[in-house]
């Protein structure tokens, strides 16, 4: 032991670190002792860190401040470019547009408009807004706000993806393909501030609905122009100290990463009925972390759950969890642009030779119904055709060894991008040796930041990338618009003229029956060209504490915030 | 001095570091923990260089409508939540990490070494260079580093060592370079010095044998913290990507679902726990039983 002395400094240190070499018995002791200290003092620290004070549902309660898991960080706040969900759900919050949605039953309902009426050809919408409808820095919301706003939507030099919601209105599909530089063309007029007149190219049963979409709601034009141009992407004019809305809240901190806080906005018209005194959205891309936070009351609301915890929240806490039907489909999208996917028939093959059922059953367990269709089935009365696409190896095989890959022989290694979840990580990993199984390829899995996966996917870099699609109001249109050529949300390259027209067509058409029957056969087509491989049907499985009221279960998971309250509860969890 | 001296005086190194490392292995032997910690490891690799014989499932094959199982006769430590068996995932995870964990300590190790031992020889000017590179290279983000490294080359598993390598060799540089300056300065090199050695010759048969205790022990605490580095990198989807897998891998899915399937986290962990204390063992082992200072005593 006399070394010790000698040694140079990390001899000991390492020595002191390896005493278990030395069965010294006393050593031992007094070794064990003084780790029982560290132990004792580290568990206290452990503990006392603990009782941080009152969680936030108990803060929450008392204050009426709503805590609610919102998925990812946002790309982006402004309502023109962005398309997801978790946009949506802070955009909600900021901005309103003409009409609002019924909580419950989604039906339109007075929001910048107070009232409407539509001619009896039921093309002329003639709104009158209501004259206390504010902006946050205190100017009056007028006709001209939305004038501008959808003009700036339909700029082709934005290239907003959701510009087609604006294309039953006169003359805008041309505005936006850039065949038609004068918008004072397009259907759209605002003869005082208070009055504004939309000329519709056919009678278009949804349209109230797109008007509560975050797509066609207002931006403050000074706001705007004041960091940037009018056409110009990702400006500094959506910040927090710069940011100015019309919706029940206003922003008031952005933390990238950890945190998007709105408080009551006091300029919004109906400022009485809005019970909440603030939300704060938390960007939490990991189910298990939120599931953890929900569970020890730093959240309201979960936006997720992991898999494997259904089956047990269904059993021991009930009243926390419910699975409701969701408008949406859960789906891949092939980049048929580039690589074997250009053949219509390899792209049948991969989506033949994938077992919906026991994905559903097996891998999201939270009742999701296997797709054989992009428009979820019964969506407004349509049925989808069925009988396309089904589980069918032996003709997934045939297909492949049609367009030259006999036995995935020559087959390159495909692409699978995803966003960067444990959920569609494990859908990917389960489809990929679904893939290699029935078909002998190989696919490599990719995954990437929200942000990085919707750029790569809105310029076609990719071969197989997840996605999903949630309706944004309850009519085919909102599932099948979407792949008309070149449509911003297409993102698969995939364009076919007759899809377009029987799109077009079904839009012109005013009997329900007829319509549907345009929208079948152009789903049709879509589900035989296979740019897209449907994979569930969405539920929506959320996790909520029961002292949340007014947030009510709907298909689209529409939940407008001045309906929301929280009632007092005891503080003892 | 004449030619015969010499030659007897060569002898005479020669016999004495045979004499250390036959000494060393006597009293590595003796030392029972230290074995307990080589026969684990030797039987570590060898599972890991069967494993394509061994195992008893193909390491991607799914049974879905299984999912996750407890542990059973037919899957020993049980399924993940695709069904597939988890020691044959263990195993062939084993041929990734311990292929990682020692590969990128040894690209490490060279560098280090030679680097540190450099610099702390040679000293003055030099030493102050070769130093302030390695404080550049500390003061980069290393995961950016990697990062780069990774993105310029493309993805590909040698190329995972080599990162991770080239990361790791830092500290190593400063530990060597440490130790080195102090045996520098002892009375047995000037004695070498004056007896006509050459330098290559004096690094080679005085300062590396006095440097070695501190350079095993700091590898045995590089291996486990590169196997977790690299399912760090994997978790980015710059390592390995599924259905590979490496003991971090699956570690970090048992953690995923840790309450639910618990077999799932304590397996790999286990695993990789016993690796390390054995790796810990055999380096406490070999660098007390390579210590010139304790074979005089």
């Amino acid at each position: 032991m006399r070394l010790h002395k000698q040694a140079p400094w990390p001899r000991r240190l390492f020595t002191e670190i390896h005493w278990i070499r030395n069965l010294d018995a006393q050593a031992v002791i007094k070794r064990t002792r003084s780790i029982t200290r560290v132990c004792l003092v580290l568990s206290l620290i452990i503990i006392a860190s603990c009782d941080l004070g009152p969680s936030n549902r108990a803060t929450g309660a008392a204050q009426q401040i709503l805590h609610l898991g919102n998925g990812t960080e946002p790309k982006d706040l402004d309502p023109h470019i962005v398309t997801g969900v978790t946009e949506h759900n802070i955009i909600s919050a900021l901005l309103e547009g003409l009409v609002t949605e019924h909580p419950k039953t989604l039906q339109p309902q007075p929001g910048v408009a107070a009232s409407w009426s539509l001619s009896e050809d039921g093309t002329r919408y003639t709104f009158k807004l209501r004259d206390n409808a504010y902006w946050s820095n205190g100017d009056r919301v007028t006709a001209d706000d939305f004038l501008w706003s959808w003009q700036r939507l339909l700029m082709p030099t934005l290239a907003g993806e959701y510009a087609y919601q604006l294309y039953p209105i006169v003359n805008a599909a041309a505005f936006n393909k850039g065949e038609l530089n004068d918008f004072s063309q397009v259907g759209i007029s605002a003869p005082d501030p208070q009055t504004l007149i939309i000329d519709l190219a056919y009678p278009t049963p949804y349209f109230l609905s797109l008007l509560s979409h975050f797509s066609t709601f207002p931006v403050h034009k000074d706001t705007v122009l004041a960091h940037g141009k009018k056409d110009e992407r990702g400006t500094l004019w959506t910040r927090a100290e710069n940011f100015v809305g019309n919706g029940p809240f206003v922003l008031e901190e952005w933390r990238l990463n950890y945190l998007i806080k709105v408080t009551k906005n006091p300029f919004y018209w109906d400022q009485e009925s809005v019970a909440l005194n603030e939300i704060r959205f938390y960007p939490i891309d990991n189910a298990q972390t939120e599931e953890r936070m929900f569970r020890t009351g730093a959240l309201h609301i979960a936006s997720s759950i992991p898999a494997d915890k259904i089956a047990s929240y269904q059993q021991n806490h009930p009243e926390k969890i419910s699975i409701n039907p969701y408008l949406g489909t859960y789906y891949y999208r092939f980049n048929v642009t580039r690589g074997p996917l250009v053949d219509p028939r390899v792209r049948r093959a991969l989506s033949l030779a994938i077992d919906r059922q026991i994905l559903v059953d097996a891998i999201t367990k939270g009742g999701q119904i296997p797709a054989f269709s992009f428009t979820p089935p019964n969506t407004q009365g349509y049925q989808p055709p069925s009988g396309i696409l089904s589980y069918d190896v032996g003709l997934a095989r045939q297909l492949l060894a049609d367009a030259g890959f006999p036995n995935g022989k020559g087959f390159p290694t495909l692409e699978l991008l995803y966003n960067t979840s444990d959920g569609h990580r494990r859908i990917a990993v389960a489809v990929q040796q679904m893939w290699k199984e029935a078909l002998n390829i190989t696919i490599a899995l990719s995954n990437q930041d929200w942000k990085v996966f919707l750029d790569r996917a809105q310029s076609l870099d990719y071969d197989i990338a997840r996605a999903g699609w949630i309706g944004d109001y309850a009519d085919p249109n909102t599932f099948l618009d979407m792949f008309v050529t070149d449509g911003g949300n297409n993102q698969t390259g995939w364009s076919h003229p007759q899809y377009d027209q029987l799109i077009a067509k079904a839009a012109a058409q005013a009997d329900q029956s007829s319509r549907y029957k345009s929208f079948y056969k152009a789903e049709e087509l879509l589900l035989n060209d296979s740019p897209i491989m449907p994979i569930y049907t969405y539920t929506r499985v959320q996790l909520m504490h029961p002292e949340v009221k007014g947030w009510l279960a709907n298909i689209l998971d529409h939940h407008p915030y001045k309906y929301v309250y929280i009632e007092p509860i005891a503080v003892n969890e | 001095m004449t030619a015969t001296q010499l030659k007897s005086a060569h002898s005479n190194t020669d016999y004495d570091s045979y004499s250390l490392w036959r000494e060393a292995s006597y009293r590595l032997k003796k030392n029972k923990m230290a074995m307990l910690g080589f026969w684990t490891l030797l039987a570590l690799f060898v599972i890991a260089a069967c494993t394509p014989w061994l195992a008893p499932y193909a390491y991607e094959s799914q049974n879905l409508a299984l999912g996750a199982s407890p542990p059973s006769a037919q899957h020993l430590l049980g399924t993940d939540i695709h069904g597939r068996d988890l020691l044959t995932r263990l195993m062939y995870g084993s041929r990734v990490s311990l292929l990682v964990g020692f590969a990128a300590t040894a690209v490490s190790l060279v560098i280090g070494v030679l680097w540190g031992t450099i610099a702390g020889y040679i000293g003055g000017r030099i030493d102050t260079v070769m130093m302030r590179i390695v404080d550049i290279l500390y003061a980069l983000p290393f995961m950016i580093f990697i990062i780069l490294l990774m993105v310029v080359f493309g993805r590909s598993f040698l190329l995972l060592f080599l990162a991770i390598g080239l990361v790791e060799w830092l500290t190593m540089a400063r530990i060597v370079r440490a130790q080195v300056l102090s045996v520098r300065k002892q009375e047995y090199i000037d004695a070498a010095i004056v007896t006509g050695l050459s330098h290559w010759q004096i690094i080679y048969r005085h300062v590396m044998p006095n440097i070695l205790g501190p350079v095993i022990v700091y590898v045995t605490l590089t291996i486990p913290s590169v196997i977790l580095l690299e399912s760090f990198l994997s978790f980015l989807g710059l390592g390995i990507q599924p259905p590979q897998s490496s003991w971090g891998v699956l570690i970090s899915r048992g953690v995923e679902s840790m309450e639910e399937y618990p077999w799932l986290l304590i397996f790999p962990g286990l695993t990789l726990s016993i690796t390390l204390f054995s790796l810990n063992f055999l380096g406490d082992g070999l660098r007390d039983a390579l210590d010139p200072r304790t074979a005089k005593s």
